[in-house]
């Protein structure tokens, strides 16, 4: 093979970012875990990187970079074996292949996501906020809210559902109409 | 805990073992379950993402903190290690191609679909309605459920849990993963408890009848009904009473399919029989288990007069069921499953004609024909990675031993695609040395034709040894030797000129499935 020319580095790097959402949501629905997940998504940025010569313009980007975000998961699960928290691989195989079928319904579902976030009450936009935005760690936002940990990871579990239950409903509306 | 519980748990890190065996569990077992946590997921990475680009979006009044921008960041850093620019995504989603079905279109029997719909089984069915004007189609859900539709009915899919009965005589089995399937017809809606039922629809009443097991009918009238084995259900009082025998069984769809299996493989057989003394037939391999062979490997030629140095020998690749029942076809799955073969000679025009059916495109180049090794003039027959099929021949001029751009590609558009994978398909493709053009065919369809810029017309091709399903000898030091298919054959003919599209299509017609 040749070696990559600067336009194809360049190129790479454009796509890369543009796409760099969607590779880390492929990556963290196998590694749910948001540091690990990073960790992936910069080696797996560097693997595309490094064989960006063989990346055909014509052709989408996604499919091939999962391939190689897919591989990267895989790495990373054997050079943490010993971590129990991690799916097996058989469980990986089918999450993998089922979400390329989901994937453009997990597009739509983003896109009214927004909506829903806007919809949310005072309190579960703090949490939200809390959680997502500014990272705050348990302990601050237990203190913060003056709650128990159980009862602050019960709040994140409802808030969680409430979202998932408001884009489901947005998404059925045009068809109950 | 339950599935929501658990996912969360895991989302926020503090899942523990037991617990995630617990999830892992639920995700290897249940359909519906892994795409609840791949929306829950979905989700999280998302508000993760958009929330350290958007902080301070969300009305709640809490100023975000700096030291979360070095997360927003997070991905620069490598941009600029990498070409010292730093960019950054102004967050579209960007949409590709892929399938969203909720059901797929098993077997069907003379089935005609209105509005010019093709629906062939094995397709995949989006929610929607599935008009069906005469004949028998069974449906099955992604949950489990399965619909044995008469038509003429008309049947809407709402998801995999949920459809509705505008028209016609629906059968409908659930099992047990598919408890609390839903199906919706005038003034009823049925509530499925694991059980085989009934539905007939017509002038806007339903008809229930209940094989096996339970069914809630839920009435804006009346109190939700338990029906159980035997029982009937009719929505308007002044209708006749229901008779099991108004219902079709599965039983008679199964029988009745078969019957037109074995009759188009007999269609089949006969049409190949007539085809074997096609002058221009190089090779053809129909892939039918021979009864002498001990061995069980040999993958013989058929066309006439026989050739039997052409005759091919597998390695590896186990024999599986082919288009019909009683018609074999090779399997290949594992990197050394192949079939071996030796076609001498030299030709001005070739023509390939392949049945395949392949189960996933997972590698970057996935074999169908390929010489050992890529000398010139020997022609290389792939699927490419995105699922288009792939044409090559190289003619690299003599004293030039590497550098340099000779390999002629030609690639047809992508056509094995979630939707056809693990379904039987014709595919050809015509090289003539002469025109430079290569044409590409998917099911009798043209799907790309093509002259490379580097054709110069007039020079051989050949092929000496060569394989089927894999790459007998890879070029030294190639990126990509491993190549093996995944999937199956069960017929290939090699041509020795250029077949137009109309014969492509007289060899499609009688080989096809159904």
């Amino acid at each position: 093979m040749h070696d990559s020319s600067p336009q194809q580095a360049e190129q790479l790097v454009l796509l890369l970012t543009q796409h760099q959402e969607s590779l880390f949501r492929y990556i963290f629905s196998l590694v749910p875990c948001e540091a690990d997940a990073r960790d992936v998504l910069q080696e797996t940025s560097v693997a595309l990187y490094r064989k960006c010569d063989q990346y055909d313009a014509t052709r989408p980007f996604l499919p091939w970079a999962y391939r190689f975000a897919y591989l990267q998961v895989q790495k990373h699960r054997e050079q943490s074996a010993r971590a129990p928290l991690l799916f097996s691989e058989d469980v990986m195989d089918l999450l993998a292949s089922e979400r390329k079928h989901l994937e453009s319904h997990l597009n739509e579902r983003l896109q009214v996501l927004d909506g829903c976030l806007q919809k949310l009450s005072v309190q579960d936009k703090e949490l939200v906020t809390r959680r997502y935005a500014l990272r705050d760690s348990a302990e601050t936002m237990m203190q913060r809210f003056g709650m128990s940990r159980r009862t602050l990871f019960r709040n994140l579990e409802l808030l969680r559902a409430r979202l998932h239950d408001c884009v489901t409903r947005q998404l059925q509306l045009p068809r109950l109409s | 805990m339950n599935l929501e519980s658990l996912i969360s748990a895991q989302l926020d890190g503090v899942i523990t073992p037991e617990q995630h065996a617990q999830l892992e569990g639920l995700l290897r077992h249940d359909w519906q379950a892994r795409r609840i946590y791949l929306e829950m997921a979905d989700q999280h990475s998302r508000l993760l993402q958009q929330m350290e680009l958007n902080a301070g979006r969300m009305d709640a009044a809490v100023t975000p903190q700096r030291r979360w921008l070095q997360v927003a960041t997070f991905f620069v850093p490598l941009a600029v290690t990498l070409l010292g620019v730093a960019l950054w995504p102004r967050g579209s989603v960007i949409e590709e191609g892929t399938a969203d079905g909720v059901a797929t279109l098993s077997t069907t029997l003379d089935a005609q679909f209105a509005d010019g719909s093709s629906l062939r089984s094995g397709d995949t069915l989006a929610p929607g309605i599935v008009r069906l004007k005469k004949g028998l189609a069974q449906v099955e859900f992604f949950s489990g459920a399965s619909a044995l539709v008469e038509g003429d009915a008309e049947i809407e899919i709402i998801s995999a849990w949920e459809a509705r009965c505008l028209r016609g005589r629906v059968r409908l089995h659930v099992p047990p993963a598919a408890k609390g399937f839903v199906m919706h017809a005038p003034d009823v809606k049925l509530e499925d408890l694991g059980t085989e039922f009934a539905l007939n629809v017509r002038d806007g009443a339903s008809r229930v009848h209940v094989f096996d097991g339970e069914v809630i009918a839920h009435t804006s009238d009346r109190a939700p009904s338990s029906l159980t084995r035997g029982m009937s259900f009719t929505s308007r009082s002044d209708e006749p009473a229901v008779s099991p025998e108004e219902f079709l069984a599965i039983s008679d769809l199964t029988a009745q399919t078969s019957q037109i299996k074995a009759s188009r493989h007999a269609a089949w057989r006969k049409w190949a029989g007539s085809q074997q003394a096609d002058p221009r037939l190089v090779a053809r391999y129909l892939f039918e288990r021979h009864p002498d062979d001990r061995w069980d490997r040999l993958v013989a030629n058929d066309a006439e007069p026989q050739q039997r140095s052409r005759a091919g020998g597998a390695v590896g690749a186990r024999w599986t069921e082919g288009r019909w029942p009683g018609k074999q076809a090779l399997e290949f799955k594992r990197p050394g499953d192949r079939v071996r073969l030796l076609i001498d000679g030299h030709f001005t025009a070739i023509t390939f004609a392949c049945w395949v059916k392949v189960d996933s495109v997972d590698k970057n180049y996935n074999a169908l024909l390929l010489t050992d090794g890529y000398d010139n003039g020997e022609p290389h027959w792939q699927i490419y990675e995105d699922g288009s099929l792939m044409f090559s021949i190289t003619y690299r001029p003599d004293g030039v031993a590497s550098g340099g751009s000779w390999n002629q590609k030609y690639f047809s558009k992508p056509v094995f695609r979630a939707d056809s994978l693990g379904r039987w398909h014709h595919i050809a493709v015509s090289y003539d040395s002469q025109s430079g053009e290569v044409v590409h065919y998917f099911d009798g369809h043209e799907v790309g034709r093509e002259v490379s810029k580097l054709h110069r017309p007039g020079r051989a091709i050949v092929f000496g040894p060569c394989e089927l399903g894999n790459w007998g000898l890879p070029t030294t030091g190639h990126q990509f030797p491993i190549r093996n298919l995944n999937g199956a054959i069960d017929e290939f003919a090699i041509y020795s000129s250029v077949l137009g599209p109309a014969e492509v299509r007289s060899i499609y017609e009688p080989g096809r499935a159904e």
